[in-house]
């Protein structure tokens, strides 16, 4: 009981204190914790259950250059919920750097290590399944959101236990806007305060964290919850369209997703045991192989180039295809480009707008579709841009997980599995990399569209595309590491005719 | 959107016999005579209703080519119907029943409900297997039977839906113990919503996220 209490007190009083540090006028702390408060209360705690997946127990993603950062993050509650303002700011800073400004850079290497920081905090400090999130949010909430219900807008975007670091965000009075970075990373670092303090009684949750859970369970147990959510409030058919995981799910994402980590599991089987199989020479051979296959997966291209002006549209079609051509499997990422050029398409309108304004008098089929485009509100906005998320994400899985079977079934190989391997890697930085621009350009969209909306209204729909291309960057990510172990027997089959396991 | 139950469903059988059709006819309602070779394993949803239940089918149609074999394997897991699928034209197709089975048997949970399907009904001129064949071999290994056409639609809809009224009553004797993931079958979360407002309708069944 009191523990619930407990989380709102905690949640709204750190806030303040992150408001203290930001040196804002005292009044501003009020409103912020009212803000803050009230928009707990409206905000869906179905979608707050979507964490960010650990990655698989393979052990040598532990090892990667990140530990020092993430044993000082891991090492206990108190390190991470009071130090971290100091000392993990800036790397979790840094994360939104990587996923949103500069994915390609960072991408394999600070990609893998936040989720070893995740899962080593998660296990450490016993943050609550997604379940008991939910549940224990929608219990936090429970009393006002029933009072609030009727006016809550219908559009409180998915993200609940978010929500009230967005509004920490907004009252903070920065320009969420023009530095949605800063919201990002905000949003990181506090999510781990906020969790961790949310979570009194963390030692009995400890044990329900210690379980592996898989990506696509991890994006089911999401779908599920917003089902189950939609079902419950018989909400409108515009709320639906902004759950991302219902959308994905749409687009087949999960089943790709699922379809790809049976693929991945069954060919981890095959390595181990054929490793174990093999000695002496033979062994210290193909491990030193396997090493290198394993680098092309963590090493993703580590050249900060600064983003290069917007480049044309025909050039993430092109850039895509090629990467993929490298690959030679007998298919073509087209569904994945079709989808990206429809969504560009959508924000070239979209944004146009304004400027074909100035000219006047255009052909009159012009000025309709202007109309109609003036309609786009900004929850229009939202919609397509969550909606184009999941799809872009769900190709890009479905992507992944043909390359995997087409890997598998292909006997006679024209490329080595490293080149195939560094292909991918490219293609993950490539596909990373539009997800960040795409929901930088959505955001665009969002503030052009929404100049006369308030803040706390606006805000919030800002984060949600942010933190959704954040996330699907991180899905695609964790898929590419699925794709490991296919190569790796693919490797293994292509050296010599081994006895299969 | 929201269902009682999922059913996760495979199609089985040699390439060109129109496993790819059967599942565009059950989804989309349409035929499409040229078909692209299935790579791995493509996906079809759809929901039915079986006895006042709305039930979500999530097919996965593999592909029939030899050389994909050892990987549409890796997919039979966790199904809890198939569709084992022949062409009527191609006898070699029936000829190749008995290693679908056995594969279908081995990678997947016994109590998978297998429904075998003689497709492409409607070219009656160019058969080549007897209906009574198939009936005979459907009896002999405890299979449901059928002959469809992609083309014409006949039997599509019974097909996929007597399959899942198989699994139904299966899950009604208590054969399927639907808690275990394993088996393809998952309580939908309305049914948990339900029990909340609806108390005890359907007894006893209180997945959800909750416990474990």
């Amino acid at each position: 009981m009191s523990d619930k209490d407990d989380i709102e007190t905690e949640v709204i009083t750190e806030a303040t204190s992150i408001l203290e540090n930001e040196n804002c006028e005292p009044t501003k702390n009020f409103e912020s914790v009212d803000q803050s408060a009230k928009s707990e209360s409206k905000s869906e705690p179905v979608a707050s259950t979507r964490k960010r997946p650990e990655s698989k127990p393979s052990s040598d993603l532990e090892t990667s250059d990140v530990l020092p950062v993430q044993t000082s993050q891991a090492a206990g509650k108190e390190t991470v919920s009071k130090d971290v303002p100091q000392t993990g700011w800036g790397y979790w800073g840094s994360w939104g750097k990587s996923l949103l400004s500069s994915a390609s850079a960072t991408v394999a290497t600070v990609g893998q290590g936040i989720s070893n920081v995740i899962e080593k905090a998660e296990t450490s400090l016993g943050i609550p399944s997604p379940s008991e999130i939910s549940s224990e949010v929608q219990y936090a909430t429970g009393e006002t959101n029933a009072k609030e219900n009727e006016n809550s807008s219908p559009m409180s975007g998915p993200f609940g236990v978010f929500s009230t670091i967005s509004t920490a965000v907004q009252s903070t009075g920065k320009s969420v806007i023009s530095g949605g970075l800063d919201a990002l990373e905000f949003i990181g670092k506090k999510t781990m305060d906020v969790i961790a303090e949310g979570d009194p009684g963390f030692k009995r949750t400890k044990g329900l964290m210690n379980r592996t859970s898989t990506l696509s369970q991890v994006l089911r147990e999401a779908k599920e919850k917003e089902e189950l959510w939609t079902t419950n409030e018989v909400t409108m058919e515009t709320d639906k369209k902004t759950h991302y995981g219902l959308l994905f799910d749409e687009f087949q994402g999960l089943s790709h997703l699922e379809a790809l980590e049976m693929l991945s599991r069954e060919s981890e089987i095959k390595v181990k045991s054929i490793l174990n199989s093999l000695s002496g020479e033979e062994l210290e051979t193909l491990k030193c192989e396997l090493e290198q296959l394993k680098e092309a997966f963590s090493l993703a291209e580590f050249c900060e180039e600064e983003e290069e002006e917007k480049k044309g549209d025909e050039d993430f079609t092109k850039e895509i295809t090629e990467v993929f051509s490298q690959l030679h499997v007998s298919s073509k990422p087209e569904k994945l480009t079709r989808a990206r050029n429809t969504a560009c398409e959508w924000i070239r309108t979209s944004l146009a707008k304004p400027l074909e304004e100035k000219e006047e008098g255009k052909k009159q089929l012009e000025a309709e579709e202007i109309e109609q485009i003036n309609n786009n509100s900004i929850e229009d906005i939202h919609a397509f841009a969550i909606r184009s998320l999941a799809e872009l994400t769900a190709c890009s899985i479905e992507l992944f997980h043909k390359t995997a079977a087409l890997v598998l079934h292909g006997r006679k190989q024209e490329v080595t599995a490293i080149e195939r391997s560094r292909a991918l890697s490219q293609m993950t930085v490539v596909l990373c990399k539009e997800l960040s621009s795409l929901s930088k350009e959505f955001t665009t969209c969002l503030t052009t569209a929404g100049v006369k909306e308030k803040a706390d209204v606006l805000n919030p729909l800002i984060t949600a595309v942010f933190l959704e291309a954040s996330n699907s960057a991180s899905y695609i990510q964790d898929a590419f590491q699925l794709l490991l172990p296919v190569l790796e027997i693919s490797l293994i089959e292509n050296k010599s005719e081994l006895p299969e396991a | 959107m929201a269902y009682a139950y999922l059913f996760k469903y495979i199609i089985i059988g040699d390439t060109g016999v129109g496993k790819s059709c059967l599942l565009l006819q059950f989804t989309d309602k349409r035929f499409q005579p040229v078909h692209d070779l299935t790579i791995g394993v493509e996906f079809g949803a759809r929901m039915i209703t079986i006895d006042g239940k709305q039930i979500k089918l999530q097919i996965w149609d593999t592909a029939g080519q030899e050389s994909f074999r050892s990987i549409t394997r890796s997919y039979y897991r966790g199904a809890a119907g198939a569709l084992l699928v022949y062409d009527i034209t191609r006898r070699d197709t029936f000829n190749h029943l008995t290693t679908w089975l056995e594969d279908a048997r081995q990678h997947s949970n016994s109590n998978m409900v297998i429904m075998l399907i003689g497709n492409k009904s409607d070219l009656e001129s160019r058969r080549e297997v007897k209906k009574e064949e198939g009936e005979a071999f459907a009896r002999e290994h405890g299979l449901i039977f059928m002959e469809t056409s992609a083309k014409t639609a006949s039997n599509v809809e019974e097909a996929f839906i007597n399959t899942a009224k198989e699994i139904y009553e299966k899950i009604q004797e208590g054969v399927f113990d639907i808690n275990n993931e394993a088996n393809g079958i998952k309580i939908g979360p309305q049914h948990a919503a339900t029990n909340a407002t609806h108390a005890g309708s359907q007894g006893g069944q209180q997945a959800g996220g909750g416990c474990c």
